[in-house]
């Protein structure tokens, strides 16, 4: 019986075998992060008199910097979500969209506007139209631009997003999306608030990026998936097959339309607001940077570059002030250089593109020709 | 003549679609409001086509989608708007990049030798590691406190440009000092960065070659140094229309070098893998900005003066009287036109020509559109093709960074200009169809009229036939009105208008 639960779970976690008990343990270590950061930096004295162990540890966990990490963790997982979906199209499909950040702001800006004082829906008939729009934005917006081909795919989704950046920006809708204040402090529901109970959030952003990340593990590795994937290799082998490889890449462009979608809605959630800035090219940047720093056509890079650019963008920011873009875009282009397939890419190639980018560059500079 | 037509059908239909529209557009305007969009329509036009011309060819012949482009063209704003208001930033750093040029232009020809001798790989990677390590220390160590952002504090503050003399200025000797460290610096990474084996070529007439190089840029460098207080009062004494074509030709050549450094360094070892090279230029976008700050400040400056032939406060009547007056403005069928937007139409129109000569009618142009057929092919037929990326790569950024000197005084100068202007170039160039010069010159012009007709429509109210009121917009509309435009002609013409059809 125990042998066979934990086959499954390796099946679920990781298709691959022993890697699935790391997956496991990186999972319970995040289950169990707010009563580690409540134990180990919340306030002492949070906790109330009289509460038991546990509770003094949630109390605690609602606390100082156990608080505020806790809140840094539920937007790596934000980010994380958003940078899996795009990994989807990037990596598994070979689609190079530049437009992603559509999908985020809109989200953000569906679920802010229908419990907003206009519609008042429940939370919930929200969340569902939430993804109804991000099913149907991803369908218009992917018969479109699939129309077309590699770079011209690229600029097309990127006008297209910006489309929908100036529109929220128009000081036309004013009353719906705020213009280009954007909308603050809308009615999200008191059990869901993240200042009051950052726990519970956490655990909400936990569930969902599970969620997703089983589920964009599923798409992958089923016969879809696998189609997406000899799409990305080779478009003109796959459809010489016999796939209609135009369909593949609409479900990967729906797929990964509404699990970023969800992400800028729970994005949207935590900080309460949202602004045109979440429908920009810099957060469409902002997922491939951490796809590419994490790995391309791996679903674990790019959770992991969203934490590390999360984390790089905070001390940055902590030690240069304003101008940490700078030193951020000169990382940027090292990680690039000479890690060209991302951190966990590399790891799995086991050889470390060191040696090969100074190479290229020493080639560079004493005039030899670089290979091929 | 009917081959003449064929050939020729898809833009001859655009130009015939085009006028139709114009004319169309015209019916429910007066005249004068019509003509004055109109050329609103194609000033803008022209700016687009002085980034996208070089956006489409560098993707033309080297598959780059340049994002760093935009930085280019604030760039040359930038270095202009010091050309003309305070030189003073030009005459403290350009005797830095001379001298470090002309040290590792010495130490690149005496470095082959001392490569011979290490002949292990261990020593080879000890010696490169400590000549690099060498070169940045020296570097770090002549720029230390170097005051970069109060060499330029001035041309904020004063306009016009007049700058008290002798103010603020660092003392010659620590300046020579620094020259000199960063003379010391260009060593080191000159032997890092010589060839490793010696080349079939004339060694002495080489030699001599480098010296005179190395000779020449230091005299320039140290030239410019002892005479950065005189220059410089000679440069602001200059009328504007000198400082202004000054600002031309230094904004220019600082987008060219800028280029062929990022196609250097960034773009030449990554070919073969177009993603990489994308996501550097845009890493390079990300911190170029930032860079560009770093130097001059987040302050956005008011529009530069023009030349005193847009500027004298007057009317003209016609084009030939402001031969003589030199008006701001001038007469339209009854309503005033700014002269200096008829300049930057001028400009446009004449790089348009002039680049599309070089590419037609020079040997260099044969080997560009060769180039943008099949590379390879070219490279096989024995021409150096990475050499003529690095130009190319060059010209599109001089281009670009022409745009924004030319730019400056009709929308003032600031950081993130590059941003607005990057977008739209970006569509007209996929409107346009990618690597097509003619096409890059055809959307540029549909998205210029596109962006005035819609600014113009989209204020007055738009009467549609079967709604009672008029539709009436803010001008963030007609912005997103252009990727409308798009994403009709790409669904008629997947690879755009001009595109080469796959």
């Amino acid at each position: 019986m125990q042998v066979s639960l934990s086959r499954r779970w390796q099946k679920i976690f990781s298709g691959r075998g022993a890697q699935g008990w790391v997956y496991l343990a990186v999972f319970a270590l995040l289950a169990l992060f707010p009563l580690i950061a409540g134990l180990t930096i919340g306030n002492p004295q949070a906790a109330s008199e009289g509460a038991g162990f546990f509770e003094g540890l949630l109390q605690r966990a609602e606390s100082g910097y156990a608080k505020f990490w806790q809140g840094m963790l539920i937007q790596m997982l934000i980010l994380s979500i958003f940078a899996m979906s795009y990994d989807i199209l990037l990596g598994y499909t070979g689609i190079l969209s530049f437009g992603h950040a559509m999908f985020f702001g809109t989200g953000g800006y569906a679920i802010a506007i229908l419990i907003g004082q206009h519609f008042n829906w429940p939370f919930f008939q929200a969340l569902g139209a939430v993804v109804v729009i991000a099913v149907l934005q991803s369908l218009i917006f992917g018969i479109l631009s699939l129309r077309v081909k590699g770079v011209y795919l690229t600029m097309v989704t990127l006008a297209f997003a910006e489309m929908f950046f100036i529109l929220a920006e128009a000081g036309d809708f004013r009353q719906y999306t705020g213009a280009d204040d954007g909308l603050h402090g809308f009615p999200v529901p008191a059990y869901l608030s993240a200042t009051e109970h950052r726990t519970r959030f956490y655990y909400l952003a936990l569930i969902l990026f599970v969620l997703v990340f089983l589920a964009a593990r599923r798409l992958i590795n089923s016969p879809t998936g696998r189609v997406m994937i000899a799409t990305r290799d080779n478009e003109n082998r796959a459809m010489m097959i016999g796939f209609n490889t135009f369909w593949y890449k609409l479900i990967a462009f729906v797929a990964a339309g509404v699990f970023a979608a969800l992400a800028g809605a729970l994005s949207a959630l935590f900080n309460v607001s949202v602004t045109p800035a979440t429908l920009t090219t810099f957060r469409t940047i902002d997922a491939l940077a951490m796809t590419i720093i994490g790995g391309v056509g791996t679903l674990i890079g790019p959770i992991l570059g969203a934490g590390i650019i999360q984390l790089l963008g905070y001390w940055l920011e902590r030690w240069f002030g304003a101008n940490w873009t700078l030193i951020y875009g000169i990382i940027f282009m090292l990680i690039v250089v000479f890690l060209p397939y991302g951190i966990v890419g590399t790891l799995r190639r086991r050889s470390f593109g060191w040696k090969a980018g100074w190479a290229r560059w020493k080639q560079l500079l004493t005039g030899k020709a670089a290979p091929g | 003549m009917t081959g003449f037509l064929r050939n020729n059908r898809t833009i001859l239909l655009t130009l015939v679609f085009l006028l139709g529209m114009i004319a169309f557009t015209f019916q429910g305007l007066e005249p004068k409001v019509g003509m004055s969009i109109l050329l609103s329509g194609i000033t803008l036009a022209a700016l687009f086509f002085l980034i996208a011309s070089g956006l489409s060819l560098i993707f033309g012949l080297m598959d780059v989608l340049n994002f760093a482009h935009g930085v280019i063209f604030v760039l040359g704003a930038f270095v202009g708007l010091s050309t003309l208001m305070n030189p003073r930033l030009l005459f403290n750093t350009l005797p830095f990049f001379l001298s470090a040029a002309g040290g590792v232009a010495i130490a690149r020809h005496l470095g082959t030798p001392l490569w011979q001798r290490v002949n292990t790989e261990r020593g080879r990677k000890i010696l490169w590691w400590s000549l690099l390590v060498l070169a940045f220390a020296l570097l770090a160590f002549g720029l230390r406190r170097f005051p970069i952002r109060t060499l330029n504090a001035f041309s904020i503050t004063t306009v016009g440009g007049a700058v008290p003399t002798a103010l603020a200025q660092e003392p010659l000797g620590l300046m020579i000092q620094r020259v000199a460290f960063l003379f010391l610096a260009g060593l080191p990474f000159g032997l890092a960065v010589a060839p490793r084996e010696l080349r079939q070529e004339n060694r002495r007439a080489a030699l001599w070659k480098s010296i005179a190089i190395t000779l020449g840029l230091l005299v320039s460098a140290f030239a410019i140094l002892l005479l950065r207080d005189p220059g410089e009062q000679f440069i602001l004494g200059l009328s504007v229309d000198w400082r202004f074509l000054l600002a031309l030709t230094a904004g220019t050549l600082a987008g060219m070098l800028a280029g062929a450094g990022i196609e250097i360094v960034l773009i030449r070892p990554f070919y073969g893998n177009p993603v990489t090279q994308l996501v550097l230029t845009l890493g390079l976008m990300i911190a170029g900005t930032d860079l560009i700050e770093a130097v001059w400040g987040e302050e956005s400056h008011p529009p530069m003066e023009p030349p005193s032939w847009f500027n004298g406060a007057c009317r003209s009547d016609s084009l030939i009287a402001w031969f003589s007056e030199h008006c701001r403005s001038i007469d339209v069928l009854g309503r005033a036109f700014p002269t200096y937007r008829l300049f930057i139409i001028f400009v446009g129109i004449a790089i348009f020509i002039g680049v599309g000569i070089l590419l037609k009618r020079t040997r260099l142009g044969m080997i560009i559109r060769a180039g943008v057929q099949d590379s390879e092919m070219v490279q096989a037929l024995g021409i150096n093709v990475r050499q003529v990326f690095t130009l190319v790569f060059a010209l599109g950024s001089g281009l670009a960074a022409l745009g924004g000197v030319i730019a400056a005084p009709f929308l003032g100068v600031f950081s993130g200009m590059g941003q607005i202007f990057i977008l739209q170039a970006f569509i007209a160039v996929v409107i346009g169809g990618m690597g097509s010069y003619t096409g890059a010159a055809i959307g540029t012009l549909i998205l210029g009229l596109a962006r005035a007709y819609g600014d113009h429509f989209v204020a007055a109210g738009i009467d549609l036939p079967f709604l009672a009121n008029t539709i009436k917009g803010s001008p963030a509309i007609a912005r997103a009105s252009t990727v409308l435009i798009m994403a009709i002609v790409l669904l008629v013409r997947p690879a755009g208008i001009f595109g080469k059809k796959e």
